[in-house]
C-alpha cells in the first residue's frame, strides 16, 4: 500500500462519474493533484480566478451558479461539478457562483482536467453534456413563462374531498370552511365526480332540491381531468375547449389536486394560448386562415426564446389539434349532426406531438360502422372540406395520401382492425412504411371510445409478437445515423449541391423508430417519444441509461434542427432539416456526433433484443 | 497581545537554546510568523496514532501529515510514516488497525522525529486535540534526545471549545469529538482511523473553523497558537 | 498460371464480391428504395434460404458419403429433403402466426413455462453445437488443402475466419450475400460436374450421365453403363456391390427419419421463413429454395460415381495393379500434405493400391472427394479455385448463422431471461459476442476431434434436433391438451436417450458400435427417430397424468390452426 494515500478522497472519487470510467491509477493520479478548500454562507461567492482555470468538485455543501445578473443557471450539490464551463468554451468565465450551504471543494487544475478529457472519451462526453445542458438550462429557466411552465408549479395542493354518499349540506360546509369553489368527490378510493359552485347553482337551487340529497345526484360525473407534468398551457386549452373551470389532477389514479381557471388567470396569458383563443372564435374558414398565418411567428419566437423542443412540439401540435377541431365544427354547422359516431384521428407527427415547421397532414377517420351511400356524402363533404381547409391553413396535403379525406382511410372501426391486423400478420415493406405512421395514432375529434377500442386491439396483437417486430426493426435498422468510419460526419449530397445532414430523418426520426419498436413491443398505448420513454422506463422495458440518453439525444438533434431553422428563418433562406456541419462550433460538432452515437448503440440494441443479431 | 508577546519571548529563548537544527529552523519559522495572518502561513495537519493514551508508557506507532498552503489543503504532499515500537501493539491494533507485522520496515522513532522535523521546518502544527499527540512527540525527543523540548500548535478541538464557550453553549460529552466537530461545519464523515486520514480531517476542519470565523485577514497565528 | 495462385485470386474475388454487395446494400438501401423495390422476390429470398441451407456439409461430404457407402449415402439426401418440405409446409406457417421469432419462445409460451423455454434454449444450443462442429470440420478441410497445411492448421484458421464473419463482418443476413453465396456454390459445384459427365458419358447434365453408359476412346457408347462398371469395380476391390447398399432396411429407415424430423426442429432455417413478410412469400421461396436445393442434391449422386470411378482409376491404374506412387499424380501428393491422404507400401511394391480389407495400401479420407475431383482428372485450374471458394461459401453462410443463433440463445434467452435478468443491454452484446467465441472454440474441437466425419456429425445434430424439438413443436401446434409438464418431460426424455445412445456408442465404446450391438438394429445416426417416439410417448404418458392447460392457452392453439382474422376479411 501507498502510505501516502487519502482513503477518503479516493474513496470518493471513485464512486463519482465519470471519475469511476477512468482506470484505478488515474484516479489515483487525480487524487494526488486535487488541492482542497472550504466555502462558508459568510463568503457568499467562490472567488473563481479567471486567470487560473479549475475544475471544482462539490464534496459537501450547495452552490449555485449564477450569471452576471444574478440570473440562475445550476444548483450545484454534492458530487456535482462547477467551473468547467469556461475551459470547455475557452471563454471568459463570467458567471458567479453563490455559497449556499457551507462545504468543501476539491480543486483539480486545468491541466489535469485537459489531460483526462484528451485522454478518456466518457470523460470528456460527460462534461461537454453537463455543458450543454448547462446551456439550454440557461434559456429554459430564462424563459420560464406560461406556455412551457407545468401543472406542477402552479397548483396548490390542497385537496378539499368529499365521498359520493355525502349530503349537499356536508359537502357545502366543508366548501365554505375550507373556503374552495369545488370539491373532489371519491367513491371507493376513486375519483367518481367533482362538485363545483356552478353544480350548487344549477342543479341544486334551480331544480329545488334539499339540502339532505346525496352529492352523487347533483356533482358532475367523470370530470375531464389533467395530468401534473402537463402543460399549463394545455390545461387552459382543455378548459377553454370543454368550457369548464375545474380540472382535477391526477397522479396514478388519484386526484392531488384541483386546478382552476383562477390558478390559470394567475399566471399570466400567453401568446399560444392567445391564438388558440382566436381559432376558438372564430366563425368562418377566411379567419381561420388568417389567424393561422401567425403560426409560423409563434414557431419561431419559441425557437427565440430557447424553449425546449419537446415543449414546441407540444404547443405546435396543440394549435394545430384546436384548428383541426374548428373546421369540424365549423362545417358540421352547416352539415348537422353526423349520422353515426366518429373519430378524427391524427397520425404522424401530429399524432406524436412533435410537429415542426411545415408538417404535412396525416389523418384518418373511425366510423362506427360501416356506411351506406347516404353516410359516405356526409363523412366524404366534411372530411374534404376539413382536409383542403388544413392544407389552406398551412398544412399541405399528405403526398402519401394519408388522409381523412381519401375514403381508403375512412374506416369503421372493424375495418381498421382488420388493417391492422393485416399489417401486422403481413410485414411487408409497406406495410411497415405504413406502420410508422399509423402506429403513432391520437384521437382529435369525436368518439374517444372508438379509438380506444382500436388502440386496444392494435396492442393486442404487436404486444409480444416478435416476428412482426422483428420486421419493423429490421425495416428500422435500414436507414442509419450520418457517422462514417472513424466518426466523421456523412454529408448528403445533390448531384454537387451539398445538402448537409438531415437531422429530421437521420437523427430524430430513427429515434421516433426504436422507441415506437419498444413500445409495440411492450403494449404501450402513448405515442408521444419521450412520453413512451417514460412508460417503458416506469414498467422497466427498456434500460433506464439508454432511454434516458435516447432522449437527451433527441432533444439535442430536434433542438438543433430548430435553431437552424430559426436561423434560416431570419435569413429568409428554405427552411429545411439539413444542417451543414462547418457551420457549427466543433463543440456543437462533437455533441452532434455523440448524439447520432446514442442512435447508433441502440440500434445495436435493438438489432440484438428484437432481431438476434449483432 | 499579550499571550502573543509572551510567546515570541517564548520563542527567542527557546531558539537561543536549541540544539536540534531543525526544531531550531521551525521555533524561528513559528516566530516570523506570528504576527502574519493565518492565511500567508504555511500550516502543517498533523495526526497520531499510538499503542494508548498515557505518553509515559504508550508508544507512537504512526504519524499522518498533510500540508495547507495558501488555505488550501495539498493532498499531493501528504504524508504517512509508521514507527516501530518495542514490544506488541497490543490491543490498540483494534483501533488503528496497524498490526505488529506492519512494522517490520517502519522507521525508529529517532528517524521518525529526524523527518517529522524537516517536514515541518517551514510550517505551522495543527491537530485536534493537540495536547495529546504533542506530548507523545515530546515525550519521544526526550528519550531520544534527553532533553525535554517546548512544542507549539493550532488545536482545532480548541477553537471549536472556545467557539462554543462564546456562545454560552453548554458543552455536551464528545461534541468536540472530530467527527461531532466535522458534522458542525458540513463536512463528511470518515470512519477510517488512520493518522492520515484524521490528519486530513483535521485540516478539512480548520478550513471549515476558520472560513466560519471570518475577517481571515486578521487573524494572526499567534491568536491561535498554544504553547505545550 | 498454377492452381494455387488462381484459389487465391477466386476466393478473394468471390469475398470481394460479398463485401461489396454488402456495402452496396448498405448504402442503398434507404427506405425508399426498398419500398420502390417491393421487398425481395421470392426466387431472390429462395436462392438465399438455398444458400442457408447448403452446408459444408452438403457441398463438401455429401458427395464424398455417397461416393464411398453407395446407396447408403443416399439416406442424407432423402433425409435432408423430407425435412425441409416438412418444415417448410407444415411447420412454418403455424409457427409464424404464432408470432414468435425463435423455437424456444414459441415454446416458452406455448408451455406457458420457463422451464420448457430453458429446456428448449439448451437443446436448440445443443443441436447448433454439434452442426456447427460438422461446418468447421469441412472449412478446415477446404482451409488445409489449398494453404497447404495440416487439417487441423485448417480447422484453426477456418474459426478465425469464420468467428470474423459472423461477429464483425457486416455481410451476414443481407439477402443479397447470400445470393452471391448461392450462385458461387452451384457454380462450383455444377461445372465440374458437367466436365465429368461430358468426358465420361457425353451427357450435358450430370443426373442423365449418372444413368448412361459410359464412352469409349474413340467417343462412341462403349455398352458399359456407368453403375454396372462401378459396381464391377467395387465387388472386385472387395467393397460391397456399390448400388446395393450395407445398412439394414430399418437402420436407413430410422436414420432418414432422424434427418427428416431434425431438419424441422433446426433453429437457424426456421428463422428464414419468419424474415419474409407473409405466410404466401414464405411458402413460394420455400418452394424455390427447395428448387434450388434440388439442382446440387441431384447432382450429387453423380458427381459421387463420376469421382468414384475416376478415383479407383487414376490410384490403381488402368490395368487395376497400382499405379507407381513415385508417379502419383499431382493431386494425391498435394493431399498427402494436408494429411487427409495416406499411403502405406504394405507389400513394399512401390504402388500404391486402393482396396477394401487386407490389400488396402490408400487412407483416403472422404471429405476430400468433392475437393479433390477437378483435379483427379485434370480439369482446368479454375475449375479448382472455384470449387475452393464454392466451399468456403457453404461452410461460411450456415456457420455463420448458427454462430449468431448459438450466441443471442445464450446471451438472451439463457442469461438474460434466465440467469442474470438484471445485465444492461451493453453487457447482453457483449455476453452475445463471448458466447459466439466460446461457441466457435468449442466448435472447432470438434472440428480438430470429430466423434464421426462431417455428414456423420451433423447426422446426429439432426438426431438430437428430432428427439428433443420437434415433438414440442408438433405437439405445440397440433394438441390442445399437451401440457408443459408432458412437453418438458418428453424433451428431456428424448434427448437424455439420443444422447446416451450415442454418447455410448460413439465415446464410451467406439469398438461395440457395430449393427448387431445396435438396439433394433438402428445406428446411433438413426436413433434420434426413436428418441423421437420415446419423447412423444413420454410427453403423451406425463400429460394424461398432469394437469390440465389452461383455457387461454388451448384457445391459442385453436387460433394458430384455424385463422379467424383472414377468413371474416373475406366474409362481407
Amino acid at each position: 500500500m501507498d502510505n501516502s494515500e487519502l482513503q477518503p478522497i479516493l474513496d470518493f472519487m471513485r464512486e463519482l462519474a465519470p471519475f469511476d470510467s477512468l482506470h484505478e491509477q488515474t484516479i489515483k493520479q487525480c487524487c494526488q493533484t486535487l488541492t482542497i478548500a472550504y466555502y462558508s454562507q459568510q463568503q457568499k461567492f467562490v472567488h473563481v480566478d479567471s486567470n487560473e482555470a479549475q475544475l471544482y468538485i462539490v464534496r459537501s455543501g450547495a452552490f449555485e451558479v449564477v450569471t452576471k445578473e444574478g440570473e440562475l443557471i445550476d444548483r450545484v450539490g454534492e458530487g456535482q461539478y462547477f467551473g468547467f464551463s469556461g475551459m470547455l468554451s475557452g471563454e471568459q468565465v463570467i458567471n458567479q457562483v453563490r455559497i449556499l450551504e457551507d462545504g468543501l471543494v476539491y480543486h483539480l487544475s486545468a491541466k489535469m482536467f485537459d489531460q483526462l478529457r484528451a485522454n478518456s472519451y466518457s470523460f470528456d462526453r460527460f462534461f461537454n453534456q453537463a455543458f450543454a445542458k448547462r446551456l439550454r438550462n440557461q434559456g429554459s429557466i430564462k424563459n420560464n413563462h406560461i406556455s412551457t411552465a407545468r401543472i406542477t408549479s402552479i397548483m396548490s395542493r390542497e385537496l378539499a374531498a368529499t365521498t359520493y354518499d355525502a349530503s349537499i349540506f356536508q359537502a357545502t360546509q366543508l366548501m365554505s370552511k375550507k373556503r374552495v369553489s369545488s370539491l373532489v368527490i371519491m367513491k371507493q378510493e376513486k375519483l367518481c365526480g367533482i362538485l363545483t359552485d356552478r353544480d350548487l347553482r344549477d342543479r341544486v337551487l334551480a331544480k329545488g332540491f334539499n339540502g339532505d340529497i346525496a352529492v352523487e345526484k347533483v356533482m358532475t360525473k367523470n370530470p375531464a381531468t389533467i395530468e401534473p407534468d402537463a402543460l399549463v398551457f394545455e390545461a387552459m386549452l382543455k378548459m377553454s375547449e370543454l368550457n369548464i373551470h375545474h380540472l382535477p389532477v391526477m397522479c396514478e389514479g388519484k386526484p392531488i389536486a384541483m386546478l382552476t381557471s383562477t390558478d390559470l388567470i394567475r399566471s399570466q396569458s400567453s401568446q399560444p394560448i392567445l391564438l388558440i383563443g382566436q381559432i376558438e372564435r372564430q366563425n368562418n374558414l377566411e379567419e381561420l386562415i388568417q389567424v393561422s398565418q401567425k403560426i409560423p411567428d409563434l414557431l419561431y419566437n419559441l425557437i427565440a426564446s430557447d424553449a425546449k423542443a419537446i415543449e414546441i412540439g407540444r404547443i405546435l401540435t396543440s394549435v394545430t389539434d384546436s384548428l383541426t377541431r374548428s373546421l369540424i365544427a365549423l362545417k358540421q354547422k352547416q352539415l348537422g349532426p353526423a349520422p353515426m359516431k366518429f373519430c378524427w384521428l391524427a397520425f404522424g407527427s401530429q399524432g406524436r406531438q412533435d410537429q415542426m415547421a411545415g408538417s404535412d397532414q396525416d389523418n384518418a377517420l373511425i366510423l362506427e360502422k360501416e356506411t351506406n351511400e347516404q353516410e359516405k356524402r356526409y363523412f366524404k363533404q366534411l372530411s374534404e372540406y376539413v382536409c383542403s381547409a388544413l392544407n389552406e391553413c398551412g398544412f399541405p396535403f399528405c403526398p402519401g395520401n394519408i388522409m381523412a379525406q381519401n375514403p381508403q382511410w375512412q374506416l369503421s372501426l372493424q375495418q381498421w382492425q382488420q388493417q391492422f391486423s393485416k399489417w401486422v400478420s403481413t410485414p411487408n415493406p409497406k406495410a411497415l412504411l405504413n406502420a410508422a405512421i399509423f402506429f403513432d395514432m391520437r384521437p382529435i375529434y369525436g368518439e374517444k371510445s372508438l379509438f380506444d377500442s382500436l388502440q386496444t386491439s392494435v396492442l393486442t396483437i404487436t404486444k409480444n409478437n416478435d416476428i412482426f417486430i422483428a420486421a419493423m426493426t429490421k425495416n428500422a435498422l435500414q436507414s442509419t445515423p450520418p457517422l462514417g468510419f472513424f466518426r466523421s460526419f456523412v454529408i448528403e449530397r445533390d448531384g454537387t449541391e451539398v445538402k448537409g445532414i438531415d437531422l429530421k430523418h437521420k437523427g430524430n426520426a430513427l429515434i421516433n423508430d426504436i422507441v415506437r419498436i419498444y413500445s409495440l413491443s411492450a403494449g404501450i398505448t402513448e405515442v408521444n417519444t419521450s412520453k413512451r420513454l417514460e412508460s417503458l422506463i416506469a414498467k422497466q422495458k427498456i434500460d433506464k441509461e439508454v432511454a434516458m440518453s435516447l432522449l437527451d439525444a433527441w432533444e439535442f438533434i430536434a433542438h438543433k434542427r430548430l435553431t437552424n431553422q430559426g436561423l434560416q428563418f431570419n435569413n429568409t433562406q428554405p427552411v429545411s432539416n439539413y444542417i451543414l456541419p462547418d457551420n457549427l462550433s466543433s463543440l456543437i460538432r462533437h455533441q452532434l456526433k455523440d448524439a447520432f452515437k446514442v442512435i447508433h448503440e441502440a440500434q445495436g440494441t435493438i438489432r440484438l433484443k428484437f432481431l438476434g443479431q449483432f | 497581545m499579550l499571550q502573543q508577546w509572551w510567546l515570541q519571548h517564548k520563542l527567542k529563548k527557546l531558539i537561543k537554546n536549541c540544539q536540534l537544527e531543525s526544531v531550531r529552523l521551525h521555533y524561528q519559522y513559528l516566530l516570523a510568523q506570528l504576527n502574519k495572518p493565518i492565511l500567508k502561513t504555511n500550516l502543517l495537519a498533523l495526526d497520531i496514532e499510538m499503542t494508548g493514551l498515557e505518553p509515559k508508557k504508550d508508544q507512537i506507532v504512526s504519524i499522518g501529515i498533510i500540508p495547507i498552503i495558501d488555505s488550501q489543503i495539498r493532498p499531493k504532499f501528504a504524508q504517512y510514516k509508521l514507527i516501530k515500537i518495542q514490544g506488541s501493539v497490543g490491543q490498540s491494533a483494534t483501533i488503528h488497525g496497524i498490526l505488529d507485522k506492519d512494522l517490520t520496515n517502519a522507521l525508529t522513532i529517532e528517524e521518525a522525529l529526524l523527518w517529522l522535523f524537516e517536514q515541518c521546518q517551514d510550517k505551522v502544527l495543527v491537530a485536534h486535540h493537540a495536547p495529546l499527540d504533542l506530548q507523545f512527540l515530546q515525550q519521544a525527543l526526550l528519550t531520544t534526545q534527553q532533553r525535554p523540548h517546548a512544542l507549539f500548535a493550532i488545536d482545532t478541538l480548541n477553537i471549536d471549545k472556545q467557539r462554543q464557550q462564546r456562545k454560552q453553549q453548554v458543552l455536551k460529552t464528545g461534541s468536540l469529538r472530530l467527527n461531532a466537530c466535522r458534522e458542525r461545519y458540513n463536512l463528511p464523515i470518515y470512519n477510517a482511523h488512520n493518522a492520515l486520514t484524521d490528519a486530513l480531517a483535521c485540516a478539512e476542519l480548520l478550513l471549515a473553523q476558520l472560513s466560519k470565523i471570518g475577517k481571515l485577514e486578521e487573524i494572526t497565528v499567534g491568536q491561535l497558537l498554544n504553547k505545550y | 498460371m498454377d492452381a494455387q495462385i488462381l484459389t487465391y485470386i477466386i476466393v478473394g474475388l468471390t469475398f470481394g464480391l460479398y463485401i461489396g454487395i454488402a456495402i452496396w446494400s448498405r448504402a442503398g438501401s434507404t427506405k425508399e428504395f426498398y419500398v420502390a423495390g417491393g421487398g425481395v422476390h421470392p426466387v431472390v429470398n429462395g436462392m438465399a434460404t438455398g444458400a442457408d441451407w447448403m452446408s459444408a456439409a452438403s457441398f463438401i461430404s455429401l458427395a464424398g458419403i455417397v461416393s464411398f457407402t453407395g446407396y447408403d449415402g443416399s439416406v442424407y439426401l432423402m433425409g435432408w429433403t423430407g425435412g425441409y418440405v416438412l418444415l417448410a409446409l407444415l411447420m412454418a406457417p403455424y409457427l409464424r402466426k404464432f408470432g414468435k421469432f425463435t423455437v424456444p419462445d414459441f415454446i416458452g409460451d406455448r408451455y406457458y413455462s420457463q422451464t420448457a423455454r430453458t429446456v428448449a434454449v439448451v437443446c436448440a444450443i445443443f443441436v447448433s453445437f454439434t452442426y456447427i462442429a460438422g461446418q468447421m470440420r469441412g472449412v478446415g478441410v477446404v482451409f488445409s488443402r489449398f494453404l497447404e497445411v495440416d487439417v487441423d492448421t485448417g480447422v484453426y484458421i477456418g474459426m478465425c475466419v469464420v468467428f470474423f464473419y459472423a461477429v464483425l463482418g457486416g455481410m451476414k443476413g443481407i439477402t443479397y450475400t447470400q445470393v452471391a453465396q448461392y450462385c458461387v456454390m452451384i457454380f462450383a459445384f455444377m461445372v465440374p460436374a458437367i466436365f465429368l459427365s461430358v468426358m465420361m458419358t457425353g451427357h450435358v447434365f450430370p443426373q442423365l450421365g449418372f444413368g448412361a453408359e459410359l464412352l469409349d476412346a474413340a467417343g462412341n457408347n462403349s455398352g458399359v453403363f456407368l453403375l454396372d462398371k462401378l459396381d464391377g469395380l467395387s465387388t472386385q476391390l472387395g467393397f460391397a456391390e456399390y448400388t446395393l447398399g450395407s445398412k439394414s432396411m430399418i437402420d436407413v429407415f430410422f436414420i432418414t427419419g432422424a434427418l427428416m424430423f431434425g431438419t424441422a426442429g433446426l433453429p437457424h432455417v426456421i428463422v428464414r421463413f419468419f424474415t419474409v413478410p407473409s405466410v404466401k412469400a414464405a411458402r413460394s421461396s420455400a418452394g424455390w429454395a427447395l428448387v434450388f436445393i434440388a439442382i446440387m442434391y441431384t447432382t450429387i449422386p453423380a458427381l459421387a460415381v463420376f469421382s468414384r470411378v475416376n478415383m479407383i482409376e487414376t490410384v490403381n491404374g488402368a490395368d487395376g495393379q497400382g499405379v507407381p506412387h513415385a508417379e502419383a499424380p499431382s493431386w494425391i501428393t498435394s493431399w498427402e500434405k494436408t494429411g487427409l491422404i495416406k499411403w502405406d507400401d504394405k507389400n513394399g511394391d512401390g504402388k500404391m493400391f486402393y482396396a477394401n480389407g487386407e490389400t488396402n495400401e490408400m487412407n483416403i479420407d472422404r471429405d476430400i472427394m468433392v475437393l479433390a475431383t477437378p483435379e483427379m482428372t485434370n480439369l482446368p485450374a479454375w475449375v479448382i479455385a472455384l470449387v475452393a471458394a464454392g466451399g468456403l461459401a457453404a461452410a461460411l453462410s450456415t456457420s455463420a448463422g448458427l454462430l449468431l443463433v448459438i450466441s443471442t440463445s445464450v446471451s438472451h434467452d439463457l442469461l438474460k431471461k434466465n440467469l442474470m435478468p438484471h445485465i444492461s443491454d451493453k453487457k447482453e452484446l457483449m455476453y452475445a459476442r463471448t458466447a459466439a467465441a466460446i461457441g466457435i472454440v468449442v466448435a472447432g474441437y470438434f472440428g480438430i476431434n470429430p466423434p464421426g466425419f462431417v455428414a456423420a456429425v451433423v447426422a446426429i445434430a439432426f438426431g438430437l434436433a428430432a428427439s428433443s424439438l420437434f415433438p414440442a413443436i408438433t405437439m405445440g401446434i397440433f394438441s390442445k391438451t399437451m401440457n408443459k409438464e408432458g412437453a418438458i418431460a418428453g424433451m428431456i426424455a428424448g434427448l437424455s436417450f439420443t444422447t446416451i445412445y450415442i454418447l455410448y456408442f460413439k465415446f464410451v465404446n467406439p469398438e461395440a458400435n457395430i449393427a448387431d450391438n445396435w438396439l433394433f438394429g438402428i445406428s446411433p445416426e438413426g436413433i434420434g427417430l426413436l428418441g423421437m417416439l420415446v419423447n412423444f410417448a413420454v410427453a403423451a404418458g406425463v400429460s394424461r397424468v398432469t394437469a390440465a392447460v389452461p383455457e387461454p392457452v388451448q384457445q391459442m392453439v385453436e387460433a394458430i390452426r384455424f385463422p379467424k382474422g383472414s377468413g371474416e376479411a373475406q366474409d362481407h
